[in-house]
């Protein structure tokens, strides 16, 4: 074999884990939750991303379907834009930089902030909060974790992990019971409770794929306690830890009311 | 002859009768002061709730008092409309949207209350600056406080963005025609006003609307034969027809356990009267045992006995009567106009309670008071005047 092949075959194989990346520790019937949490974090997450998204959102009254393109670069910017919807909706885009959270409004054609305390609420009629979609808290910074027990999960080994807020976070939940895989580190399901401890709704995550050295759920569906909802997210595209350039996520740019 | 000798029979104590003419009429005033004062706030209220926000009754579809939500329409209103005029002739009704929002104006945003109007029609609010709407595409008009908070006067832009019923995300950009008050606070501190038809298509409704308020050519509380009616004649199926006491049942509930309570303290006061009455009488005729005694045996029968004393506390009651009334009337009237706006701050049950009062007396405390009083002198003397007429001559002459 010379070694111009072995250079393309070392290329070509999977690209590698980062180094800093805790193993996942399947065999363990009590894994250390904080360590499990960075992990499952770090990977669904990354440094930074571009992806394109399909939501498909359903209640009793009506059914519809947007595209968006979202990227973002750690926890403190998101930039989201909606690419294909209707017609009040199309090119509408979410901004989040730092705390702070503004919205493009394409008819309107004008840029209005989000006050404070509507993290919690709605992100375009679905059942993904403000929050949800750019990813304003963490579970390994804002929630106290604590282990359950290991059950079995539709037939697979999972570890159950309970998630209760810090009395500082600002976190719209009550407390988060969570689901992770044995197998493959990734969050299966998560029920989120309010405040008063009362189940509000249910996200699971499927369809997992491979993507560069992660196993990635392309899917997520969240279920909300009130009958006949459901918002389905799927990826049709995701690039993990990518180069984003820094004007992405300008507020001068949005109000331009360009990407 | 017997009224004259029980006019006379009054004062011949003069300084007991004043007193116990005294104790009934600030009974009688307190009570018709009380009353008034109450009933009118209550009046200033209720016309509040009837010709502003809520109506007298209010059409919506099904399930929505319980649970409002953007899509739960009247669907065909104008249809409904001419059912209710068959129903309730001479009502006036009003269409409205409602829905939830969020505005914005500059760098500043809050949540608001996006109500659809018909421009004219509508006596949810008074301007304060600006105008009413000209017809104009996108005006609005918007709450006093709310203007205040967002930090936008007349002419100024104002950005709104909620969800229509189709899921769809409203959102415009609308110029201040003017700013408002109206008969709640919330409502100046988070209402924007748009016509019908631009709330309408910012919400994605069609015709439909949320609400359809009703004005009865009536001025009272009790609307429930009139709910009934419109019940009768309405499809239930897909429509509900509520009164505002249906609507608002905590106000309406607070409003009768005051005026409960309210009847528990006249019971008091006239309880503690009554009993001063019924001693001054007991008084009365033991000092005159002597004169029954005489008037006994010139052959007077007992039951006239019995109607003079009763008559002397008649007297009485109708004197305190006047007094207390006019007593009420001379510090109600006296008093004015009061300003409640320093007391009053904010809303009672979603209603602005009245800032300022014009006083007077309310002809329905009269009719209550003097019942009372006159009870109250009867009860009161009723026993001392059986004695009287029970009295043996014999005894009552050698009475010393």
């Amino acid at each position: 074999m010379n070694s111009a092949l072995l250079a393309l075959l070392l290329f070509a194989a999977p690209e590698a884990a980062p180094a800093d990346l805790p193993a996942c520790p399947s065999a363990e019937e009590k894994p250390d939750v904080k360590l499990l949490l960075k992990r499952t974090e770090r990977v669904l997450e990354g440094r930074s991303s571009v992806a394109v998204m399909r939501m498909a959102i359903k209640t009793p009254a009506w059914e519809r379907a947007v595209k968006m393109k979202i990227w973002s670069r750690g926890r403190d910017f998101t930039l989201v834009r909606v690419v294909e919807g209707g017609p009040r909706e199309t090119g509408m885009m979410t901004l989040k930089r730092e705390k702070q959270l503004w919205n493009y409004l394409p008819q309107a054609g004008r840029v209005m902030k989000l006050p404070s305390g509507m993290m919690g609420d709605s992100w375009m009629g679905s059942d993904f909060t403000n929050d949800d979609l750019v990813r304003g808290s963490s579970l390994v910074d804002d929630f106290d974790a604590r282990f359950e027990k290991s059950v079995d999960h539709e037939g697979s080994p999972a570890w159950s992990i309970t998630l209760t807020p810090h009395a500082s976070a600002s976190v719209v939940w009550g407390k988060i019971e969570m689901r992770i895989d044995r197998k493959s580190c990734m969050p299966v399901e998560q029920r989120f409770f309010d405040e008063d401890q009362q189940l509000a709704r249910r996200m699971t995550y499927g369809d997992l794929q491979t993507i560069g050295w992660r196993t990635y759920p392309m899917k997520l569906t969240v279920t909300p306690a009130d009958q006949g909802r459901q918002t389905v997210i799927t990826y049709e595209h995701l690039e993990l830890d990518v180069d984003v350039p820094d004007d992405t996520f300008s507020l001068r740019r949005l109000q331009q009311g360009k990407e | 002859m017997l009224l004259s000798m029980s006019w006379r029979n009054v004062w011949r104590n003069a300084r007991r009768s004043i007193i116990t003419m005294t104790a009934l009429s600030f009974g009688v005033a307190g009570i018709v002061g009380m009353y008034s004062y109450r009933e009118l706030t209550y009046g200033v209220m209720v016309r509040d709730i009837t010709t502003g926000l809520v109506g007298h009754l209010q059409v919506h579809g099904k399930g929505y008092q319980d649970a409002p939500s953007i899509g739960t329409l009247v669907a065909n209103p104008l249809q409904v409309e001419a059912v209710l005029q068959g129903a309730l002739p001479g009502a006036k009704t009003e269409r409205r949207v409602i829905g939830a929002g969020l505005a914005g104006s500059g760098d500043r945003s809050a949540p608001v209350m996006v109500l659809g109007v018909e421009p004219g029609a509508t006596a949810l609010y008074r301007m304060s600056a600006g105008q009413d709407f000209t017809g104009q595409p996108h005006e609005v008009l918007i709450g006093k406080d709310l203007a205040t908070e967002l930090d936008v006067g007349v002419g100024g832009e104002l950005v709104l963005v909620s969800q229509g019923a189709d899921g769809s995300v409203a959102n415009d950009r609308y110029v201040v025609s003017g700013t408002f008050t109206s008969s709640s606070a919330e409502l100046d501190g988070t209402a924007v006003a748009l016509p019908l038809a631009e709330a309408q298509s910012f919400f994605a409704l069609g015709e439909g609307v949320h609400q359809l308020v009703v004005r009865l050519p009536v001025d009272r509380e009790d609307v429930g034969p009139e709910v009934n009616a419109l019940r009768a004649a309405l499809d239930v199926k897909t429509l509900e027809a509520l009164s505002w006491t249906e609507m608002l049942p905590q106000m309406k509930a607070s409003m009768d356990t005051k005026r409960r309570s309210q009847g528990v303290m006249d019971f008091v006061i006239f309880l503690i009267v009554g009993l001063g009455v019924f001693n001054a009488m007991t008084m009365a005729v033991f000092e005159r045992t002597r004169e029954f005694g005489v008037l006994a045996s010139l052959g007077t029968r007992p039951s006239r006995i019995l109607a003079m004393v009763m008559l002397e506390a008649f007297w009485q009651a109708g004197l305190a009567f006047v007094i207390g009334v006019s007593l009420a009337a001379l510090g109600l009237y006296g008093w004015g106009t009061v300003d409640l706006s320093a007391m009053m701050q904010g809303d009672v049950m979603g209603v602005r309670m009245p800032t300022k009062l014009e006083l007077g007396l309310d002809p329905r405390a009269l009719g209550g008071a003097a019942f009372t009083a006159f009870f109250t002198a009867f009860a009161g003397a009723f026993f001392p005047a059986l004695r009287a007429a029970r009295l043996r001559p014999v005894e009552a002459l050698r009475h010393t």
